[in-house]
């Protein structure tokens, strides 16, 4: 156990320097998310939603894009993209288990992503006059759990991926998912019936509404907006930190499943 | 020291790939300290019988232990004490030689071995050092393969065919490195298509062919098995030769002549059974030297050729299709 995190932090600091020698991958993974949500705020500031500004929603729904990039695409393309050219199979010939190689590249897009997140804070507190995050525990808690359910499915999708150039397209369905069935830019109760339905079930969902209500002090569960207290929202999170460890439990099955290590094999 | 403990054991194994069964039931031991040759044809089934023994895939069938453990459920325990040179594996192409390495070694260090300092120099890269892994050609990235599966200091090496695209020399440095860790008491499994390799660093050796042994043992006994030429020339042809003897060329050692004819001569040669005695060519000239001197024939050309692993590996080959 204490070997598989060394070797996660060692090939997670490989993944990272890396990241930075490849530009598609740093525009793909890094800029896109960051340039979209500068697009959102620019075209939907001004409005009230739920007590908040609309560029205060907006900006605290972007850690669930970020995910969709900086988590699912970049690694069901490093999974996919390594497996085809046979570095999966040389790592695990070597002293690093499963685990720590899987655990490694999910520890580096952790890392991406919450780079990614303390931008957003950043750019949060210059537009907003109280822009900085209240309960930061229960943010992270979020994101951790939303970082481990798309590394999961991430690892799935890869699994029936054949190549790199495809594993373009596969991620499409996710991504369009994050963007149009989660309250990244509105409120589940604003959406069309049928989407709302798949907003309900999808892992972004619970996320976005645990780091938004974390990260504002009010309630984004059921969008009423009341100002709540810490503990009020731990408990308000609970059913949502439910859905996620489902996610978990499902993705596990799916990566365990699905994930192949060999393009020879299966 | 050498102790006499196997530290590879296969027994029966099976593999396969869907309905197809690349192994059907092999069993050989490889003993501590010893390098072990798989040699066989393309197809055969020895990439196959590395991964089950790298612990990547479970044995369909039979039983395999390395260092006395079960490769695949305690991959865990034997991952520290094993070095895996894949027939083909990729490299982080953005990485440099250097970086790769540091990698590595800081992978070993991790799980508590004490990682080679000078794995660069043993395979003849340090001038590479600073070049991204995937501007090297083929048989450099050979090379730092090599290098990474014996950087941890494993007590078992598998190498699936480790001098492939390599040029001569490479290919006898990375013999070198291979007897040195061999000196130092490392047990080694090696496939390769190189018989003369083989035959220079195997103590024993196994030949495989569509997922069958058919023939093992040490190298000084699969050889032997191969049987000596004697191959000469007459300045004469057949019927002449009919009609100057009579009854034709003698048998040697049971063996029978096989003559090609080539205009005014005959070419003559003999493969001699195989045998346990070293004079056995000798003892099987002397009829043949009777022969030419009652006939007045001069035995052009005459050479002895001791039978080759190629010669075996032909034959077995052969006789399997
Ligand atoms: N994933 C796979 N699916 C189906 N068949 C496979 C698979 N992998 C290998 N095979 C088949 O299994 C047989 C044995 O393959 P293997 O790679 O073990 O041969 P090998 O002895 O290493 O050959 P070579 O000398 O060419 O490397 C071959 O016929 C090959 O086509
Ligand atoms: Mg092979």
């Amino acid at each position: 156990m204490r070997t598989d995190v060394m070797h996660a932090v060692r090939l997670a600091r490989v993944d990272l320097k890396l990241l930075g020698r490849n530009q598609t991958a740093m525009i793909n993974v890094v800029l896109l998310p960051l340039i979209m949500g500068w697009l959102f705020t620019v075209t939907l500031g001004g409005e009230q939603l739920a007590g908040v500004s609309m560029t205060l929603f907006v900006l605290t729904g972007l850690p669930g894009v970020m995910l969709g990039f900086a988590v699912f695409v970049h690694l069901v393309i490093t999974f996919t993209a390594r497996r085809e050219e046979l570095v999966l199979k040389r790592l695990r010939g070597g002293q690093a288990s499963p685990v720590g190689i899987l655990g490694g590249s999910a520890l580096g897009a952790l890392a991406i992503w919450v780079f990614q997140v303390v931008l957003v804070v950043f750019w949060t507190n210059r537009m907003e006059d109280d822009g900085l995050p209240g309960n930061v525990p229960l943010l992270l808690l979020g994101g951790l759990l939303g970082v481990a359910v798309f590394a999961l499915l991430a690892a799935a999708v890869s699994g029936i991926t054949r190549s790199a150039e495809l594993a373009q397209v596969a991620v499409l369905p996710v991504v369009l998912l994050i963007m149009v069935a989660s309250p990244v830019l509105m409120p589940l109760s604003a959406m069309p019936a049928a989407i709302r339905v798949v907003a309900e079930v999808v892992p972004v969902t619970p996320v976005i509404e645990i780091m938004r209500t974390a990260y504002v002090g009010r309630d984004f569960f059921d969008y009423g907006g009341q100002v709540m207290g810490m503990g009020e929202q731990w408990v308000a999170a609970l059913p949502s930190i439910g859905i996620l460890l489902v996610w978990i439990a499902v993705g596990t099955l799916l990566a365990r499943w699905l994930f192949r290590w060999d393009p020879r094999h299966g | 020291m050498r102790t006499t403990q196997a530290a590879i054991e296969v027994d029966g194994l099976r593999q396969g790939y869907g309905d197809f069964e690349a192994v059907r039931g092999i069993s050989f031991t490889v003993r501590e300290g010893e390098l072990f040759a798989l040699l066989g044809t393309n197809g055969a089934g020895k990439t196959t019988t590395m991964e089950v023994l790298e612990g990547f895939t479970k044995a369909r069938g039979g039983q395999v232990r390395v260092l006395g453990l079960d490769p695949h459920r305690q991959r865990r325990e034997l991952r520290p004490r094993v070095g895996i040179m894949l027939q083909e594996g990729g490299f982080l192409g953005d990485l440099t030689v250097a970086e790769t390495i540091a990698m590595w070694r800081g992978m070993a260090a991790d799980v508590g071995r004490r990682p080679m300092t000078d794995a660069l120099a043993l395979v003849g890269l340090e001038h590479r050092a600073g070049t991204r892994v995937r501007q090297l050609s083929g048989g450099q990235k050979r090379r730092l393969d090599l290098a990474l599966a014996v950087l941890a200091r494993p007590e078992v090496l598998f190498l699936d065919e480790p001098t492939t695209g390599m040029d001569p020399e490479a290919r006898r440095d990375t013999w070198k490195v291979i007897q040195d860790l061999k000196a130092e008491g490392v047990t080694v499994l090696l496939t390769t298509h190189y018989l003369e390799e083989a035959e220079r660093l195997a103590d024993h050796l196994a030949i495989m062919h569509e997922g069958v042994v058919h023939t093992h043992g040490s190298v000084e006994t699969v050889v032997a098995a191969a049987g000596d030429q004697v191959a000469f020339r007459l300045p004469i042809s057949p019927e002449a030769l009919r009609a100057r003897t009579g009854d034709g060329l003698p048998f040697l050692a049971g063996a029978a002549p096989a003559a090609v004819v080539a205009g005014e001569v005959t070419r003559v040669t003999y493969t001699l059974p195989a045998t346990s005695s070293p004079d056995g060519a000798h003892a099987a000239l002397r009829p043949l030297m009777a022969w030419a001197e009652k006939c007045e024939l001069p035995l052009e050309r005459l050479e002895i050729r001791r039978g080759t692993l190629e010669d075996v590996f032909l034959r077995v080959v052969g006789d399997a299709r």
